[in-house]
């Protein structure tokens, strides 16, 4: 398999990843963003994933909770996609090596199978459960893997700042 | 002793990781809350609900941030204590929280839906900014020696 | 739920959470920077400036230390940001390579040539804090 070092040197080497990189301001601001992206949206999908679980908004029907959100919830995701790959470019090959970078990568692939094999087959029903303080197992279970999930992305990403396993 | 220093500094990371994960929770039943005051006008019935709700939430969520916080803070006590910027986020932090249980809780719950959209929109639009600032200058405070 | 009920049940719970966190913290050893680097430690560097990396976060002073034998030790020294630099009054441009530097800091302590700087003296005599964040006096040694 080819190695992707050379595409990583690549990426690095890019004008506007220097430009970042060497940057007074614009590091600062795009990593804030990253951050406060990442909790305000991680945040609406915790609420969303709560109310899934049945331990908050019991009364409330799900959809009336999960439709309002959903494009916040992409928005801010794609605010900390773009953010996220501005930063990588920083240091690609120093973060390629990280394993909390590979970490929250892999969790955050996870987390998206786990949503769209939720969309795909119980949400489909929702019309008959969305009322009931107890949504059906695996409606359950899906909301209480995507909580552990985004609580573990949000911790392997603070993570990645420390150089324990370099 | 450098095995104490390891274990520490990993003690640091994770409290303040946790931290992160506590603020995001937060801010979830915060800004479920003032989305919907932002797009007011449809769906009424079920906002005193949700209202009503998220502030349950925020009861765990905000013991748990300070939980996080606070073992920060004392970690570098004289650091926090010197910097302008965290001083600005304690502020916003104060001016948020007084402001979220005045304004917002009477504009959120039954009496909003008496008084005209724009109130309730520039409700919303002021808690979110004093909540994402105090957010935002949170993550700052790294970036102002 | 009222404000009593709160405070009883959640408030300090969640103080006492955060004074068994912050008891499980060593005295001195908090922030990162007590992990990698040795307050106890001081060092001083002269020598010619290798390389010097202008980067995010952190940026890193490669210096060419000669010592007493004739050897040339090679230290790594861990400086602050781009950002943090300008305002103190520096410029990449400032930084030459082969140009004589002092670097006051702390020395690292798994990788012994490794320094967190506190201070850098240029060869005109102009002395900058270069410090990134933590470490002792918390830039008391400004």
């Amino acid at each position: 398999m080819p190695s992707i070092l050379p595409a990583l040197e690549w990426l690095e080497a890019l004008a506007w990843a220097t430009a970042i990189r060497e940057s007074n301001w614009g590091y600062p601001i795009m990593e804030t963003a990253h951050v406060a992206s990442i909790v305000a949206f991680a945040g609406l999908v915790m609420v969303m994933d709560l109310r899934l679980v049945g331990l908050a908004f019991a009364q409330t029907p799900l959809t009336r909770i999960q439709r309002p959100l959903f494009p916040w919830q992409m928005a801010g995701f794609a605010l900390s996609g773009v953010t996220g790959l501005l930063l990588f470019v920083v240091d690609p090959l120093r973060y390629y090596g990280n394993v909390f970078f590979r970490v929250k990568l892999v969790l955050l692939a996870l987390a998206g199978f786990n949503a769209l094999g939720f969309h795909l087959t119980i949400f489909r029903t929702v019309g008959r459960w969305d009322e009931d303080p107890l949504a059906p197992k695996t409606a359950r279970l899906a909301g209480a893997v995507s909580l552990l999930f985004w609580a573990a992305i949000i911790v392997s990403g603070r993570l990645i700042a420390s150089n324990w396993f370099d | 002793m450098s095995q104490a220093y390891r274990e520490s500094l990993w003690l640091f990371a994770v409290t303040q990781a946790l931290h992160l994960v506590a603020v995001s929770a937060f801010l979830g039943a915060i800004l479920i809350v003032d989305l919907r005051l932002l797009g007011r006008g449809s769906d009424r019935q079920s906002h005193v609900g949700i209202a009503r709700s998220a502030q349950r939430v925020l009861v765990w969520a905000g013991p748990a941030v300070l939980a996080t916080g606070i073992p920060q803070f004392t970690a570098n006590a004289l650091r926090y204590y010197a910097s302008p910027v965290f001083a600005f986020k304690m502020g916003l932090l104060a001016a948020a929280l007084v402001f979220t249980v005045t304004v917002r809780r009477r504009v959120a719950g039954g009496d909003g839906d008496r008084l005209p959209t724009w109130i309730s929109r520039a409700v919303g639009a002021v808690s979110i900014a004093l909540w994402m600032g105090v957010a935002i200058s949170g993550r700052w405070i790294g970036f102002s020696e | 739920m009222t404000g009593g009920i709160v405070i009883k049940t959640k408030i300090i719970p969640a103080l006492l959470t955060a004074g068994v966190l912050c008891a499980g913290q060593s005295a001195l050893a908090h922030h990162p920077f007590a992990a990698e680097y040795d307050a106890e430690k001081p060092v001083t560097l002269t020598g010619t400036l290798s390389r010097m990396e202008w980067v995010n976060p952190h940026s890193w002073i490669y210096l060419d230390v000669k010592q007493p034998d004739g050897t040339v030790q090679k230290w790594t020294i861990e400086s602050s940001g781009p950002g943090a630099m300008s305002r103190r009054g520096l410029k990449k441009t400032d930084f030459v390579a082969g140009m004589s530097l002092v670097v006051k800091g702390y020395q690292g302590r798994q990788k012994p040539a490794i320094a967190n700087g506190r201070t850098l003296v240029l060869a005109d005599g102009r002395s900058f804090y270069i410090g990134t964040v933590g470490g002792p006096n918390d830039g008391a040694d400004k």
